[in-house]
């Protein structure tokens, strides 16, 4: 009975919030829009930015993305100090995460693979102001090409201390970032490096460095969560 | 460089990022660190509130550029008055839990940051003028306090924590549904842009819009049905947390909701039936299970969604006389029931199951702790002369000036049964023999320092209220100018 009662409110509501989605009209241009016409005009003026969206993310509202990199920072604290597993005694631990190797095509497969995948995922992340991608995705291909490796030899390591310097030093420039912006113009993360000629790769002023310090911390944090998940004892890491 | 609001979002995370560097110098600046930098933000608050007096509301742009197209902060005597209160009890916290692990393991370390982080987000979620600025707070706010309460790994704790995940993801997703669907038809998401436009949306699009935003918020504000999550997670955390959550976590999210009501949707003409509606349910329901409580800390966990039933419905009455009331109970409340957490926790510390029944005689046993909840006790049910009998009686001049006749009895019924539990455990505490060996630990230093700041700001509040008052008083004006915010911010 309490399931079917849960049903038909679930109907009910979700009937009216797709009414409301339903009256949205999306791609229009009227005069309400007028925060966006700034997005787009100031983007290639001012910021010399040829992706917009990068230029949105970066300089508009870049401190939401100081947010999120906080977000995911504080996901993989929050994931290393719960997924830590104390060893009890007489529990047998694998030596190994995986107990069968992978076949030979993998072997090969991700020892051309991974170099091609680190290579990838900088240019995305340098080239983040002027083609589409950026810091967040270009760690993430960075990190697959790890998860590759990790997945097909037994014997891979991450360093740890060098992933967490990494982190931390790519938070730290982001942060510093928007301390000269303080320092040297009027406000929090305000773009005050020479903005250059639009469409170069050195254009945009502090919006590739900040972008290449996402990339940076995107890929060691998300490096680092997948060395919690997969091999998530201490001993066995030492 | 000025001081300015944005210290209090960048210099924490810089440090946030810092200190797993600094950690590997020294383990020992893992936890100094935080707390230098939670003092300096005390430094800001002092500088900031005198100066807000004497220049009205400060704005701030972040990236440059000016409100609309940019995100902005706000520092006003509202915003100003909850940071300054959540940056205090958050050092004293801090202070309290300086010696509460192991520095050698690394749990100290993430234990700091993440406490840091929390008294950030909540921090970001009240200074930010930005609507999706606001939901990116409260997601820092919120995974510091999933990780936080599961932050003992046991069974108990991962279960509170996983139960919070999913009902606090569920309160992220209506928030930004509510927000997409705001931006759709506005085109901007600075709260006082959307505020000037609210007119333009239709009166469908409004209603859908505020059940998402009441929703998502009420979540984090323990508003009933939403706060199944609250009792497992204030039994399960470290007990300093709770403090935390009551102050800071809770605090964001009715001011989160008060914001939405009174300056994006400017409800604030009127009452807002809804509010004192889920207000009284809230409280009536929270109090009476609290009195059924036999854990301490879920006692005090329930006793504290009572409160926040009490806020919501106080903002409900939509006058300046009903928003001053709800902010002089946050300030109450977030003030004594901090120092009852505080106190309770070295009470049970020891104690596997942390029942009322175990404290049978700790009066003997740890006078001052003791003395200190009791006073905590009497303070938040409201006895007078104490600081939670002020709020509660503008509660109930408010709650007259509307002429809410069945508000009034309810909030006295209510307040009975408060008494009565508080009255249960100090009987328990004062005059009952000790049945069994008592499972305390003597507090620290430290964490004696911090309760008797913690008592001594109560005990200022409750014998010279007026000294407060004032800046209470100018925080509601705020809050219910809503043309005054939006011309601040647009510049107009």
């Amino acid at each position: 009975m309490k399931k079917y009662v849960a049903v038909v409110l679930l109907l009910f509501f979700g009937y009216y919030l797709l009414l409301s989605f339903l009256q949205l009209d999306f791609g229009r241009a009227d005069e309400r829009m007028a925060v966006s016409k700034d997005y787009l005009h100031e983007s290639v003026a001012t910021n010399k930015v040829a992706n917009v969206i990068t230029s949105i993310v970066v300089n508009f509202r870049g401190f939401d993305t100081l947010g999120e990199v906080t977000v995911l920072f504080l996901a993989s604290t929050a994931l290393a100090s719960i997924l830590y597993r104390r060893n009890k005694p007489g529990v047998k631990v694998p030596k190994e995460r995986i107990l069968t190797s992978a076949s030979h095509l993998l072997h090969i497969g991700a020892k051309v693979l991974f170099p091609i995948s680190i290579v990838l995922g900088a240019y995305i992340f340098i080239h983040g102001h002027l083609t589409p991608g950026g810091g967040f995705q270009g760690g993430a291909v960075i990190a697959t090409g790890v998860l590759l490796m990790i997945l097909s030899y037994r014997k891979f390591h991450v360093n740890h201390n060098i992933v967490s310097w990494v982190e931390s030093i790519a938070g730290i420039a982001f942060v510093a970032i928007g301390f000269t912006g303080l320092i040297f113009g009027t406000s929090f993360l305000e773009n005050v490096f020479p903005v250059g000629t639009l469409n170069a790769l050195m254009s945009g002023g502090a919006i590739p460095l900040i972008y290449i310090a996402v990339g940076f911390k995107v890929g060691a944090e998300l490096i680092g969560l997948l060395d919690n998940i997969l091999l998530n004892n201490k001993e066995l890491k030492q | 460089m000025v001081i300015s609001p944005i210290h209090y979002v960048a210099i924490p995370l810089l440090v946030a990022f810092l200190i797993p560097l600094v950690a590997k110098i020294g383990k020992n600046w893992a936890r100094i660190l935080p707390g230098l930098t939670l003092a300096y933000l005390n430094f800001v608050s002092v500088y900031l509130m005198t100066k807000v007096q004497e220049t009205g509301i400060i704005s701030e742009s972040v990236g440059g550029w000016d409100a609309p197209v940019g995100i902005n902060l706000v520092f006003s005597p509202l915003s100003g008055l909850l940071v300054s209160l959540i940056t205090g009890i958050g050092f004293l916290v801090w202070l309290y839990s300086y010696q509460f692990k192991n520095v050698e393991k690394n749990e100290s370390q993430k234990y700091f940051t993440l406490l840091l982080m929390l008294i950030t987000g909540a921090n970001g979620v009240i200074l930010t003028g930005d609507i999706f600025n606001m939901f990116v707070f409260m997601e820092i706010t919120a995974i510091s306090a999933y990780a936080l309460t599961a932050f003992y790994r046991h069974r108990n704790g991962a279960e509170a924590a996983f139960k919070y995940l999913l009902i606090g993801s569920l309160a992220s997703t209506f928030m930004l549904l509510a927000i997409m669907l705001l931006y759709a038809q506005v085109g901007t998401l600075n709260m006082a842009d959307i505020a000037s436009k609210m007119d333009q949306v239709s009166s469908g699009m409004k209603v859908t819009i505020f059940i998402l935003f009441l929703t998502g918020f009420g979540i984090e504000a323990e508003m009933f049905p939403l706060n199944g999550w609250a009792p497992d997670a204030y039994t399960e955390a470290p007990g300093p947390i709770g403090a935390v959550f009551a102050s800071a976590v809770v605090k964001a999210g009715v001011y989160a909701m008060a914001r939405v009501v009174f300056t994006l949707f400017g409800y604030g003409d009127s009452p807002v039936e809804i509010l004192i509606i889920m207000g009284v349910i809230t409280m009536a329901i929270a109090e009476f299970s609290a009195f059924r409580q036999e854990k301490l800390k879920r006692m005090l966990a329930y006793s504290s969604i009572g409160q926040m039933g009490l806020v919501i419905a106080a903002f409900g009455l939509g006058t300046k006389a009903g928003v001053f009331a709800a902010l002089f109970i946050m300030v109450n409340h977030a003030l004594i029931k901090s120092l009852l957490f505080l106190s309770g926790t070295y009470m049970v510390y020891h104690s596997k199951e942390k029942l009322i029944a175990e404290l049978n005689g700790m009066a003997k046993e740890l006078p001052v702790t003791a003395a200190l909840f009791a006073f905590g006790a009497l303070a938040i049910a409201g006895f007078p002369p104490f600081s939670g009998f002020w709020s509660k009686v503008y509660f109930l001049i408010a709650a007259a000036d509307q002429k809410m006749v069945f508000l009034i009895i309810m909030v006295l019924l209510v307040t009975t049964v408060e008494v009565l539990y508080y009255f249960k455990v100090i009987n328990r505490m004062y005059f009952h023999k000790p049945e069994m060996e008592l499972e305390y630990r003597r507090p620290s230093t430290n964490a004696l320092i911090s309760m008797f700041v913690l008592t001594a700001v109560i005990l200022w509040i409750s014998f010279f209220p007026d000294t407060v008052m004032g800046y209470i008083d100018a925080a509601a004006n705020d809050l219910v100018n809503r043309a005054g915010y939006i011309n601040l911010v647009l510049n107009r």
